[in-house]
């Protein structure tokens, strides 16, 4: 119980020191918007020109679009958020100063985890009813629960992975280079910003290495009503699991509570 | 209150090296329940190393250690619970406010004290609604003594508490401390300030090179060290040299126009000086009688020799 409400705790203060940062609320949460907008405004013109996705289901455009970019903004919100706020916190020597006190260690990453998930389910939520309100992307009940299932696992990917990645961030300054831009770069090879039909072989066969590529694909065959039986894809759900589970093990093993720029 | 052991604090043989350099060689030292320690030292003597030792954040090389009882090699949450740190730099989130910084703090610990009170104790109370970024250095370095405090600790780290503080703050930070002292809390207290140390620390140690230079009472340390008390004042003419040398018991010194006797028997040497100018009809400009002080003791001690 009490443990409970140490994780509670911190995941408040979290959202809350969030709340209170306008660059992060405007890179994570008004930036997918924008995009969200831009894409629909941009590319699609005069009727749904569509596409067909790798396994051979079509999709509109307004569709495509808005499954990518959830992919996209639950990246921003666990990978980006969780690597900047984790580097920042334990440069600044907070992480040393939570470690001396009784506070269970495993309570705080909880505590950071439960903010960018509920992060990446809130931007789910609203690009979803701007998606279908504002653009019509249907929202298909049958494989709409392997959606969901797609956005917790990809959640929970980025997250682990976001954790991962403070091994190497040795500055805040650093980690929010890094983090964003591996997302941005990675979302070309993923068909993020340009459906993976029209992608040159090669970028599409690095994409497919990694997680945000199987999220996307995942997220977009589930909200398109085309998409037969649950819509949940093995190969997909693989790829996932196992940056999973490589994210967790360098996490336990690498992550930090001291400082380490101004290690001597 | 739990059961509070004779020593708080027990350390013997300690050693920490990094690599080829030895940073702490060899310390032995007590702190007793309930006691304000003064740990003593110029950068770079081993001072951080060993409260970090103590505090559980760093492995020793060599050495016993028990901190209430616990191996801090091993800290266990209970112990957690009964020790309070305060750090050398603030290393609150700056976007918290006072009130929910020391909230989260609070919930960490099994026992705390509330957390308003708390506020009010280190003097924040009109900043409880403020943002740690706003703070001034010296309002920060509250917010840290409130955190290291608000678990209600039986013994406290004090790293550097008063750094930064203008002259009333510290005086406030010193009543505070003195407040901890009396409520049978054990405060272990390193500080740059000499008088801070000697106004707050029952006991002290010098560390100097990774060692101990002097420890004691700090009170009796100078006298242990062989310092006697120093009798001064200016010439303004109408007495000699040959005058003062005849009814003083110590060797006088003189520089300039200044005298300086630096004697065992400060009240009889005083009685004659005086009895002197009297019988002249003369006064002793800026008289003044100065006990050893921690401040000279430290300087003394820690002197870079020439190498």
């Amino acid at each position: 119980m009490r443990d409970r409400g140490i994780v509670l705790a911190q995941a408040r203060m979290a959202i809350l020191v969030a709340l209170r940062t306008p660059r992060a609320i405007i890179f994570t949460v008004a930036f997918p918007l924008i995009l969200l907008v831009l894409f629909n405004s941009i590319f699609i013109k005069g009727g749904d020109n569509g596409t067909t996705l790798p396994n051979d289901v079509r999709i509109s455009a307004q569709a495509y679009f808005t499954a990518g970019i959830v992919a996209y903004a639950v990246a921003l919100s666990t990978f980006t958020t969780l690597a900047v706020s984790l580097t920042t916190q334990r440069e600044n020597g907070q992480l040393k100063r939570y470690r001396g006190t009784p506070m269970p260690p495993w309570t705080f990453i909880v505590a950071q985890i439960t903010r960018a998930t509920v992060q990446a389910l809130f931007m789910t939520a609203v690009l979803l009813a701007v998606g279908a309100l504002a653009y019509g992307v249907p929202i298909p009940t049958s494989t709409f629960p392997a959606f969901v299932l797609y956005v917790i696992l990809g959640t929970a990917t980025c997250c682990s992975l976001g954790i991962a990645l403070t091994a190497v961030t040795t500055t805040p300054d650093s980690a929010s280079t890094i983090a964003p831009f591996t997302v941005v770069i990675l979302a070309f090879f993923s068909g993020i910003w340009i459906p993976v039909d029209q992608l040159p072989q090669w970028l599409e066969a690095v994409g497919k290495i990694f997680p945000l590529y199987h999220l996307a694909l995942g997220l977009q065959t589930t909200l398109s009503p085309n998409a037969t039986g649950s819509g949940l894809d093995a190969g997909n759900i693989a790829v996932l699991a196992i940056w999973a589970l490589a994210g967790a093990r360098i996490a336990g093993k690498r992550f930090r509570w001291e400082p380490q720029a101004a290690r001597a | 209150m739990s059961a509070v052991s004779e020593v708080a604090i027990s350390v013997s043989g300690l050693r920490k090296s990094y690599g080829e350099n030895e940073a702490v060689r060899g310390l032995d030292f007590e702190v007793a329940a309930g006691e304000v320690f003064g740990f003593l030292g110029p950068n770079g003597a081993g001072k951080t190393t060993t409260i970090e030792i103590l505090e559980g954040y760093r492995e020793r090389s060599a050495g016993e250690v028990a901190v209430l009882g616990v191996d801090p090699a091993a800290p266990t949450r209970a112990w957690r619970d009964r020790v309070g740190l305060v750090l050398q730099e603030c290393e609150l989130d700056p976007l918290w406010t006072v009130r929910e910084a020391i909230a989260l703090f609070a919930r960490f610990y099994a026992a705390p004290r509330p957390v308003e009170e708390t506020i009010e104790l280190v003097g924040l109370g009109d900043k409880r609604d403020a943002r740690i970024g706003t703070l001034s250095g010296g309002q920060k370095r509250r917010a840290d003594v409130a955190i290291g405090i608000v678990g209600d600790p039986d013994l406290i780290f004090l790293d550097e508490p008063t750094t930064g503080f203008d002259p009333t703050a510290r005086r406030d930070a010193w009543n505070m401390i003195e407040g901890l002292k009396a409520l049978g809390k054990t405060v272990f207290l390193t500080t740059h300030y000499m008088d801070e140390a000697q106004h707050l620390a029952d006991h002290v140690a010098i560390l100097r090179d990774g060692r101990i230079v002097a420890q004691g009472r700090t009170e009796e340390l100078g006298e242990s060290l062989g310092r006697r008390t120093v009798i001064g004042f200016t010439l303004n003419g109408g007495l000699s040299v040959e005058e003062i040398r005849g009814r003083a018991s110590a060797p006088v010194q003189v520089s300039g126009n200044r005298v300086e006797i630096e004697t065992e028997q400060p009240q009889r040497d005083l009685y004659a000086l005086l009895g002197l100018a009297e019988e002249r009809g003369l006064a002793l400009d800026e008289l003044e009688v100065r006990r050893p002080n921690l401040e000279d003791i430290f300087l003394e001690l820690t002197r870079e020799e020439p190498r």
